[in-house]
């Protein structure tokens, strides 16, 4: 389940650059693997910032970056142990401040991680806010997230994934069948107000994503997990697809196809009609999709194919059949 | 060789560490043709006798790279100079940059940082928090346990989010075409940017507009152009902007309540049943909390026939209009 490498930016490659040197001079001599692995990047990475740092410094007295003025390292050490030693520092002595932004990004999780029943120590939390107020370059930026309650079902998902065995429940589907279900938890994930549980389903033989909120009677068995973190790939759409998918044409308000985005299948394209943008979005059945339709009432519109419309057209009209 | 192709090789994160380097480097500050001339990146496109605008321009968007990361660029008039922009001088105090030295944090609270990181799933608070992580490692701290594979993600899926956050941290106005719930026409609105907060899922920007001084909330997700920021700025507001405005969401969510009947057993019933402060009558009808009627009725039509709201009013219509609507769309 690794993280797809993201290519860097000039100013995140300076950030850590930045970051690095300190690191570096509070080590005396470490090698290239251990840096990487503390930094979490390639050891390429750590190599080709190495290079850089060690032509690099400051114009200095003559203008024109003479020996004493660059940073330094034992090149033997560098080339043939694959250590890092630096023998002449300059202008930096120690880690940098984080920004307003930055500070605020990690309050801000902080406070979603408060809600959950593991990290419910709010006075460490509290204590961990202020220092990273303190720390920045200016007053974190105003940006925070309500508390909410502890939900049981997060708390009985952390202790399965703890102890590597699988949760037992009772789940509604979109279809209105009740079944019961064993899953391997590999995450936890929210959207806007919704909670999802994404894990490998012993029905299905899948990876599946399911509705916190349609989840009931979670019990955590003593059946080992047979699908781990690392065996797996979730895919970057909340849902999963299937080759039994229906395909959907659909037209949607310009600026609301963000909505939409993990029912689109990769690589489908979309068109602007009449103003409107025409694309495809995939499901298992039109019992999702009424639902998903419904709830955009003259945002989204089902075009093709016709069984579909009739199905959103007949939910509708039932719902609306009941105020008369 | 001419001076650009060989500046060509020289990468721009080598430029900006060198300008970082040499503006740290100075107590008194360098002018910006010193740096322009003499710093690393620079100094190879630098004509000595000529026009350097674009290279300037180059410093600009240099200086405000930087510091977007945090970095405190200053900038000092010389003396006996004011008002001359040719002498200003430009240095990083060290002190404003370093982390000061009684902040540490144990390996159970770099953990807890580790944690916090993850919880951004995309957008922008991902990478500000990936970038404050390389900051936090910088000092070395070994972590007590590796970093679990649990954390829960949060997806930031509204656009306005980036540039929002960024004119906070600026204090400067921004514009924006708003769809107010209710209204059939987004409106262009001109405010000054005072918290982002996260109320029942969604994200609300709490925000002042200048004239009447008067506080108003606005969804992201019904901002429907790209936010443009201004260059006005407004001075910094009290900190508390965020308790503020999480305060009067929640005075408004607790004051909403809406009385809806459910299919047993359905979807509606297993998922409005497990909403935050909803209470089940005797009859079987459920009192929900809302911070917004157009919200709830989009999500309460979603239910088709599961779902028939008994009040209030104003709802209960705006709910049977929607259902049409959409009978009407797919007929």
């Amino acid at each position: 389940m690794a993280e797809r490498a993201q290519p860097q930016k000039a100013q995140d490659k300076l950030a850590f650059l930045l970051s690095l040197v300190p690191y570096l001079m509070d080590h005396d001599r470490v090698s290239v693997a251990e840096t990487a692995a503390h930094f979490g990047v390639p050891e390429e990475q750590i190599r080709d910032a190495v290079r850089l740092i060690s032509v690099s410094g400051i114009p200095g007295e003559t203008a024109s970056y003479q020996h004493g003025d660059l940073f330094d390292i034992s090149w033997d050490d560098f080339e043939f142990n694959d250590e890092i030693v630096l023998t002449n520092l300059v202008a930096i002595d120690d880690s940098p401040r984080f920004s307003a932004r930055e500070a605020a990004a990690l309050i801000a999780g902080l406070q979603y991680l408060s809600a959950l029943p593991e990290h419910a120590d709010r006075a460490a939390i509290a204590s961990l806010q202020s220092k990273l107020s303190r720390g920045a370059s200016a007053v974190p930026s105003q940006v925070a997230v309500e508390a909410s309650e502890t939900d049981d079902t997060l708390r009985l998902i952390r202790e399965a994934v703890e102890h590597g065995v699988q949760l037992k429940f009772d789940y509604l589907n979109s279809r209105g069948e009740h079944e019961n279900r064993h899953v391997d938890p590999l995450r936890v994930e929210s959207v806007d107000a919704d909670w999802y549980l994404r894990g490998w389903c012993h029905l299905r033989e899948a990876v599946r994503t399911f509705r916190l909120d349609r989840i009931s009677d979670p019990i955590v068995t003593d059946e080992p997990i047979t699908h781990g973190a690392t065996d797996v790939t979730l895919p970057d759409t909340l849902f999963e697809g299937s080759a039994d998918d229906l395909l959907v044409t659909i037209d949607v308000a310009a600026g609301a196809e963000a909505l939409l985005a993990d029912y689109v299948p990769d690589g489908a394209t979309s068109t602007i009609v009449d103003g409107r943008v025409r694309t495809t979005v995939r499901v298992s059945h039109y019992h999702g999709l009424k639902r998903l339709i419904a709830s955009m009432p003259g945002v989204a519109t089902v075009v093709a194919p016709p069984e579909a419309r009739a199905v959103v057209a007949e939910w509708a009209a039932a719902g609306a059949d009941r105020y008369r | 060789m001419p001076p650009a192709s060989s500046a060509a090789r020289i990468p721009v994160e080598e430029r900006l560490f060198s300008l970082v380097l040499a503006l740290l480097a100075t107590d008194t500050g360098l002018t910006k043709n010193e740096i322009l001339s003499t710093v690393q990146g620079y100094r190879q496109k630098f004509a000595h006798s000529g026009d350097n605008s674009n290279l300037e321009r180059q410093f600009e968007r240099d200086k405000d790279d930087i510091r977007d990361l945090g970095v405190p660029l200053e900038t000092l008039e010389s003396p006996g100079q004011a008002g001359n922009n040719q002498n200003l001088r430009y240095r990083i105090p060290r002190g404003e940059y370093e982390l000061p030295a009684d902040i540490t944090f144990s390996p159970e609270e770099t953990t807890l940082l580790n944690l916090a990181a993850m919880v951004w799933r995309e957008g922008s608070l991902s990478g500000e928090s990936r970038r404050a992580i390389i900051k936090l490692r910088s000092l070395g701290v070994v972590t007590t346990e590796p970093v679990l594979g649990y954390a829960p993600r949060v997806r930031v899926r509204d656009a306005a989010f980036e540039p929002l956050s960024s004119a906070l941290e600026k204090h400067v106005i921004v514009q924006f075409s708003y769809l107010k719930p209710g209204e059939g026409a987004p409106r262009l609105r001109t405010v000054a940017p005072l918290a982002l907060v996260q109320h029942q899922g969604r994200w609300h920007l709490y925000a002042q507009e200048p004239e009447s001084g008067t506080t108003k909330t606005f969804l992201l997700r019904r901002i429907v152009s790209p936010v443009t920021i201004t260059a006005k700025a407004f001075p910094p507001p009290a900190a508390d902007q965020s308790e503020r405005a999480l305060a009067e969401l929640e005075e408004v969510w607790r004051s909403h309540t809406a009385t809806v009947q459910v299919e047993p057993g359905s979807d509606a019933a297993t998922r409005l049943g497990k909403r935050r402060g909803t209470v089940a009558a005797a009859s079987g009808d459920l009192e929900l909390h809302y911070s917004d009627a157009n919200i709830l009725a989009d999500e309460l039509a979603g239910f088709g026939p599961e779902v028939l709201v008994i009040s209030p009013p104003e709802l209960r219509d705006a709910v049977r209009d929607r259902l049409m609507r959409t009978a009407a769309d797919h007929g």
